[in-house]
């Protein structure tokens, strides 16, 4: 038994189950980013589509491509893929209202 | 007669001129201006004689659709040359035209003549009537970079995972050695290897190894570089950051003695000293350098006290602490591990977060961001390094002296912790006492029997009344004794 020990490391009954950690320490190290990124999204998609601003729309859908690279696992698809067309569908709908090209802002 | 009907014919195709493309004024940009009058452009006509050939282009009768420019400058000029076109022409030009044909043509009133009195403004075509892609240049530049990060996030995402793999690659042939189950994700029914990476993110990569005498199990995690975000990785050209592993081997209680050292780079174990709870309790001292104990000067240690310095650094472990030294963030042993900080809205916590037996490593990947698959072998010396502590942590044991500070230590914290908590569990307990009665009045108000309800009033009653009385004979006793 003790040569065991010595040599053989293994402990086939003694194997634990993995167990992912809690999510709260899972945010901290991310940062804030997909959460932030999100919202904004939302909002710029939303201008876009009230004040009818093409620049709004092109901006929401950025921010919505960088949520979604930065999403953490803990997050839902569903919320990232809502955010994204919502964005795509402020683009779609300023240049169906309106299909100038867009001007500089300066 | 027929240099009449000329007039009218040049006049007609003016007037049709007017009317067409913007196509058509690309290469000139004046538009010519009539008078209300027809024929007021050609009083000065009979007059003027015929100076130098203008620059704009006379239209014949033929092709009714090719534009007629005039500039500014040559309006004397132009009637002259309709004397001149209508001699050359006029012959020719009045017999196939009747006035059946001009039916139903309105001249155009709004021409006016305003020949050298206002400045003519020269207007740019509107952008949405041009028809060239051109004039889209913002759009097609957002779509640009929208590809730009689309393509980025690709090969950022396979760059990591290859870089996983090749991670795996070599350390699978130690790791199977050592562990009776690697690789798990908590899914499966029964405790099998999936013999894989979990992969979490498109930056980060889990392995949980099992079944080794000493430890309960190792976490092994690879955080890698947001390669897949385009942002990110402009943000690494401005400061170069390297790929991590960090492992966290979790500790029998048996297998570990009770002790928290750390050994790591100076700028990590400040931010660690600070960050993580054990270490700003048990380690409160500055690192210290190790170059006592033959460590290179970018090491520093943390420990509890210079006997557990003394026993972790065996030759073993400075010959791989010194040889490797670049690439260690971090070497953490602890007993009373319980992760970072917990910030509390309400303030501190009401009791003592739980602590497991942990040692914890965090290697930095060798090229600073810029890792190619091949540089994961290099790593393999570390994970060796892990194995060889894993066993020590087992058989390093304090001494008698050792075990009592130790001991000491920790009832310290334990009574500081109480002490700060005091005020918050008083208020606790009395939140409690006060929820406890007023459930108790409503079983009272609830109770449909007036008979229950009066004898349960008066249980209630008794039971205060024991209450201050006991509270009472306290007071007397603390004054006895005091006195």
């Amino acid at each position: 038994m003790s040569t065991n020990n010595m040599s053989d490391p293994w402990r086939p009954n003694k194997v634990l189950r993995f167990k992912s950690p809690p999510s709260e320490c899972n945010p901290a190290l991310d940062g804030p980013t997909p959460d932030y990124m999100n919202l904004l999204g939302m909002i710029f998609s939303m201008c876009g589509l009230m004040l009818k601003l093409k620049w709004c729309a092109w901006v929401a859908v950025s921010c919505s491509f960088i949520s979604f690279a930065n999403s953490r696992s803990s997050e839902d698809t569903k919320q990232m893929m809502s955010s994204c067309m919502l964005s795509v569908s402020a683009v779609v709908t300023s240049y169906l209202q309106n299909p100038q090209p867009m001007t500089p802002l300066w | 007669m027929k240099t009449f009907y000329a007039f009218c014919v040049v006049l007609l195709v003016f007037g049709s001129v007017s009317e067409a493309k913007f196509d058509d004024f690309e290469d000139e940009e004046d538009i010519v201006e009539y008078d209300d009058n027809d024929f007021a452009e050609f009083e000065d006509v009979m007059e003027d004689s015929v100076t130098e050939s203008p620059q704009r282009v006379i239209t014949t009768e033929d092709d009714e659709d090719e534009t007629t420019v005039e500039l500014e400058g040559q309006d004397e000029n132009q009637e002259g040359d309709f004397e001149d076109a209508d001699t050359q022409d006029g012959d020719t030009e009045s017999e196939p035209y009747d006035d059946e044909e001009f039916e139903g043509y309105e001249d155009k009133p709004d021409t006016s003549s305003s020949k050298n009195k206002d400045p003519i403004t020269i207007v740019d075509v509107p952008a949405h009537l041009q028809n060239s892609w051109e004039s889209y240049y913002l759009e097609i530049l957002m779509v640009t970079g929208l590809l730009a990060y689309i393509m980025n996030y690709i090969i950022g995402k396979n760059k990591n995972s290859r870089l996983a793999q090749a991670w795996f690659n070599s350390h699978r042939e130690l790791l199977e050695s050592n562990f009776t189950l690697v690789g798990d994700d908590g899914t499966n029914k029964e405790a099998t290897s999936t013999g894989k990476l979990n992969q979490e993110n498109e930056h980060i990569y889990n392995l949980w190894c099992s079944g080794r005498v000493c430890c309960e199990g190792m976490l092994i995690q690879l955080r890698f570089l947001k390669r897949q975000d385009l942002l990110n990785v402009l943000a690494r050209m401005m400061r170069p950051v390297s790929d991590q592993v960090q492992i966290k081997v979790t500790m029998n209680d048996e297998d570990m003695d009770t002790y928290v050292f750390a050994v790591g780079t100076r700028k990590a174990l400040v931010r660690l000293q600070k960050e993580m709870q054990d270490l700003s309790e048990f380690c409160s001292d500055k690192p210290k350098s190790g170059a006592k104990y033959g460590l290179p000067d970018s090491l520093a240690i943390l420990s509890e006290m210079g006997e557990v310095t003394e026993g972790m650094m065996d030759t073993k472990m400075v010959h791989f602490l010194t040889h490797y030294a670049d690439k260690i963030e971090s070497v953490h042993f602890s007993d009373q591990f319980s992760g970072p900080k917990i910030m509390q809205e309400e303030g501190q916590p009401l009791k003592l977060p739980d602590t497991k037996r942990t040692l914890l490593f965090t290697f930095n990947v060798p090229g600073s961001g810029n890792t190619y698959p091949k540089d994961m072998e290099a790593l393999l010396p570390l994970m060796n390094m892990v194995i060889y502590s894993i066993d020590k942590a087992k058989k390093f044991r304090l001494n008698r002296e050792g075990k009592q500070k130790a001991d000491k230590n920790r009832a310290r914290v334990e009574e500081n912790f109480l002490k700060l908590t005091h005020v918050q569990r008083q208020e606790a307990a009395q939140s409690r006492r006060e929820e406890k009665k007023r459930a108790e009045k409503e079983r009272i108000m609830n109770e449909e029997d007036p008979e229950k309800q009066r004898r349960l009033e008066e249980a209630a009653l008794r039971r205060e009344q024991k209450k201050l009385e006991k509270k009472q004979m306290k007071m007397k006793q603390i004054k006895v004794k005091a006195m």
